[in-house]
């Protein structure tokens, strides 16, 4: 079956606002080599925690399309970035999820780097070999309270640093360098990242679909179409929230809603939202999953504070514990999900916690997510498919990924 | 200062176990006399702690002597089957810095650095299902293969287990109460013990001298069928192989603990008979061991470990010689070393015994991992 080749250019042009994307984005070969070029390679990427790089030394890796690339703590305790590539012949110079080295060496013929990446042996070169003409390519990192964000480009966009400035405040009180990976669950979805995110970005299917995760979550917070029946109660869920973020905000914790997803090349979303009954955290329970709070919260009940950036991930930080999602692409039909649960490092398994209770809720939700987006994809293949419409009081967010999405590949696209 | 350990409730669910390489404080506990130079080091973990490992594996104990720290490693004489405590049994050793110093300085109610439980030599997990095993050791040895057999009598394994200890005379015989209480309360285990000389004991009526192999056919007849475990001094160990490759024993069912600094520093004290100090001057340098590849060389500063091994043929992975790029690092089982490496290695992994012999020079004998 050969299929038309698409013209990207005219796809974008005619995308209607409010309206779910058509099939080519969300299963053509092109569109996909255009996302990992210009979103994957231009804008910033959530990849992980520090506490995937605890020590010195430390390092992790990641695959972005075809780029491998390098996290590691160097010596002063600072996390950087690289190519995974050596300088040689190209080999991925660490081989490994994680580790831990000295220097860097290539396993090939043991080039030898530092961890600032400068090349400090390689044998058999001859005199008039130049190393310093020879460093690991530096890819650049931020380090965002914690959260570990990379970009692929030579000059990555620099409204980043409003998202830097506007969220440390906000996730600092929950302080990540002090917390260890409880859990890492990574699943593989058969579907469109974009689809992934769309998922993500709207709790319309909610109700219907997690019953793990509504327990925690206030109907009203998913948003309602205007009745007379739920009018009443949407006000109440308005009034309480204004008075926990009062309360809260005293209390140093930032709560406020900040909303750029798409007014912004770095969107980013973020609030600190009530929980429903104990109000504790995202567990079957709804009470704290750890007993080993992540700082001195006084209370456990300040809810969950949820952030959202465009165009990979979501987190969400409560008293006890963090959640912490990215998502990236493997081909136009996969997508990894990378979770990780993250407690105070110093709880111990068994005693203040256990992994079964901390990870129930998300492991059930992104499951019937995996399903919810995978049928998705299937459908988005049918030659009948065609771009519906967006609730325009459920999923306002999914139409700003979109709407974020298709003004970004228009802008870097080119005509 | 001592604070007391509660005790764990024991109705309640177990509290978390211990992990490999991971570090701990313990407090000591308890100290018994077990000969007149070995003594038993009890610990209780001061987190609730379930000690988990593999009986047959070592701890490594972080100890501050003089200033100095240093870390040891010492084989647990003590059996997972009772998991609120660990214990070691130390020999001490003319000369030996750490077992002298435990002896004479270690005190109830003292807290330890440890570091979790390593160690591949156990039968438990080299061949948990044989049937029959012969347990050799001689004397500290014993420690590893005690904890193995605690263990199978503590769950009523009913495995056919020959214990057969060396030891000087049999005054020197450690456990030798325990031993005895054992083969008592489990059919399936006998011991039998091998002294040099019968010493003060001059009623002495058991096997006098050194394992041979019509002693080995006369106490274990079935020798063939047995999964072997030996653990002891260098010299010893080399006779129990000469022993039993001469019978035609087939050597896949033999398993060695070369570890232990222990029984190697006694070994080489107690076959020299000088103060380690010195063998220094003696001029061709210092004894380098691999543990894999059977190779004894000598090592004179200033020349490497690296170095002296390539001089002696050994194929050595190894890549820039200055201590860069980690290729060549090894775990140093025992014996001391000036290193000046240039990063390829970890403080972390130095702790844990790791060394970059590019760039180590000899300061004792030395035994290396490979
Ligand atoms: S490819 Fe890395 S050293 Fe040769
Ligand atoms: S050979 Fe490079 S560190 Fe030893
Ligand atoms: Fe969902």
């Amino acid at each position: 079956m050969s299929q038309a080749p698409v013209n990207i250019r005219e796809l974008l042009d005619r995308r209607k606002v409010g309206y779910s994307l058509e099939a080519p984005f969300y299963n053509s070969q092109e569109v996909f080599d255009a996302d990992m070029k210009h979103i994957f390679g231009k804008h910033w990427m959530y990849v992980g925690v520090e506490p995937d790089v605890p020590e010195a030394g430390d390092y992790m890796t990641v695959q972005i399309g075809n780029q491998p690339i390098l996290i590691i703590r160097d010596d002063d305790g600072e996390v950087r970035a690289f190519h995974n590539v050596c300088r040689h012949r190209g080999s991925r110079v660490c081989t490994h999820d994680k580790g831990s080295t000295g220097n860097l060496v290539c396993p090939y013929h043991q080039w030898t780097y530092n961890l600032e990446g400068k090349l400090l042996f390689a044998e058999h070169m001859g005199e008039d070999f130049d190393p310093s003409k020879h460093r690991l390519k530096p890819v650049h990192l931020k380090n965002v309270a914690g959260l570990l964000f990379i970009c692929l480009a030579d000059n990555p966009p620099e409204d980043f640093q409003e998202l830097v400035d506007t969220m440390t405040p906000y996730i600092a009180p929950h302080q990540i360098a002090n917390t260890k990976i409880a859990a890492q669950i990574d699943i593989i979805e058969e579907g469109n990242w974009k689809l992934t995110m769309e998922n993500n970005r709207e709790c319309y299917h909610c109700t219907g679909n997690h019953p793990e995760l509504t327990i925690s979550l206030y109907a009203y917070s998913y948003g309602f179409a205007p009745s007379a029946e739920t009018d009443e109660g949407m006000k109440q869920y308005e009034e309480m929230v204004k008075e926990r973020h009062a309360k809260w905000e005293a209390c140093g914790l930032p709560s406020a809603e900040v909303d750029c997803l798409d007014t912004k090349i770095s969107g980013f979303r973020t609030m600190r939202m009530p929980l429903d009954k104990e109000g504790q955290s995202q567990t079957l329970s709804t009470e704290s999953a750890c007993k080993k709070l992540l700082a001195d919260f006084g209370d456990a009940a300040i809810g969950g504070l949820s952030f959202w950036t465009q165009p990979n991930s979501w987190h969400h930080f409560m008293a006890d514990h963090i959640v912490t999602f990215s998502v990236i692409p493997l081909s136009a039909d996969k997508t990894l999900v990378r979770t990780k649960w993250l407690v105070n490092k110093d709880a111990v398994e068994g005693v203040d916690y256990t992994v079964e209770n901390l990870t129930a809720v998300w492991n059930a939700t992104n499951s019937q997510d995996r399903f919810l987006v995978e049928e998705s994809h299937k459908g988005s293949k049918s030659p009948e498919y065609q771009p519906g419409p967006y609730s325009p009081y459920t999923e306002t967010l999914v139409e700003k990924f979109s709407n974020w999405y298709i003004n970004r590949m228009k802008t870097l696209i080119g005509d | 200062m001592t604070t007391t350990l509660t005790l764990p409730d024991f109705s309640q669910a177990a509290p978390s176990a211990w992990q490999p390489g991971v570090d701990d404080t313990v407090k000591c506990v308890g100290i018994r006399q077990e000969t007149h130079d070995v003594k038993t080091f009890v610990f209780r973990s001061i987190e609730p702690r379930r000690f988990a490992y593999h009986p047959g594996q070592f701890l490594t104990l972080e100890l501050n002597i003089n200033g100095e720290t240093v870390n040891r490693c010492y084989t647990l004489s003590s059996t997972p089957t009772r998991p609120d405590t660990v214990s070691i049994t130390v020999k001490r050793v003319p000369g030996g810095v750490v077992s002298n110093w435990l002896h004479d300085n270690l005190k109830v109610g003292d807290d330890v650095s440890v570091l979790g439980p390593s160690g591949e030599f156990s039968s438990f997990s080299l061949a948990p299902n044989a049937p029959k095993y012969l347990y050799l050791s001689a004397g500290s040895g014993v420690t590893p293969l005690m904890s193995m057999s605690r263990a199978h009598v503590d769950m009523s394994s009913n495995r056919d287990i020959v214990f057969l200890h060396s030891a000087r005379s049999p005054s020197d015989v450690i456990f030798a109460r325990e031993l005895q209480a054992m083969s008592r309360h489990q059919p399936g285990f006998r011991h039998a013990v091998i002294c040099e000389r019968p010493g003060v004991d001059e009623d002495y009526a058991g096997y006098l001298g050194y394992l041979s192999a019509p002693m080995l056919e006369l106490i274990a007849p079935d020798y063939k069928e047995r999964e072997v475990f030996c653990c002891g001094p260098a010299p010893y160990m080399t006779a129990v192989k000469n022993v039993l490759q001469s019978l035609g024993f087939d050597m896949t069912h033999y398993h060695e603990e070369s570890f232990s600094f222990e029984t190697l520093n006694a070994a080489s004290e107690e076959t020299a008979d000088v103060p380690a100090g010195d063998a220094d001057s003696s001029s061709d340098g210092f004894k380098l061991s691999f543990t894999k590849s059977d190779l004894v060389v000598s090592c004179q500063p200033p020349k490497t470990l690296l170095a002296a091994a390539k001089e002696a043929g050994m194929r050595f992975p190894s890549s820039c010689s200055q201590g860069l790029c980690g290729t060549c690092k090894t775990k140093l089982v025992s014996g001391e070393v000036d290193m000046k490496h240039g990063g390829g290695i970890r403080q972390r992994e130095i702790d844990q015994g790791w060394i970059l012999p590019c760039c180590s020079i000899p300061k004792t004998d030395v035994v290396l991992d490979r």
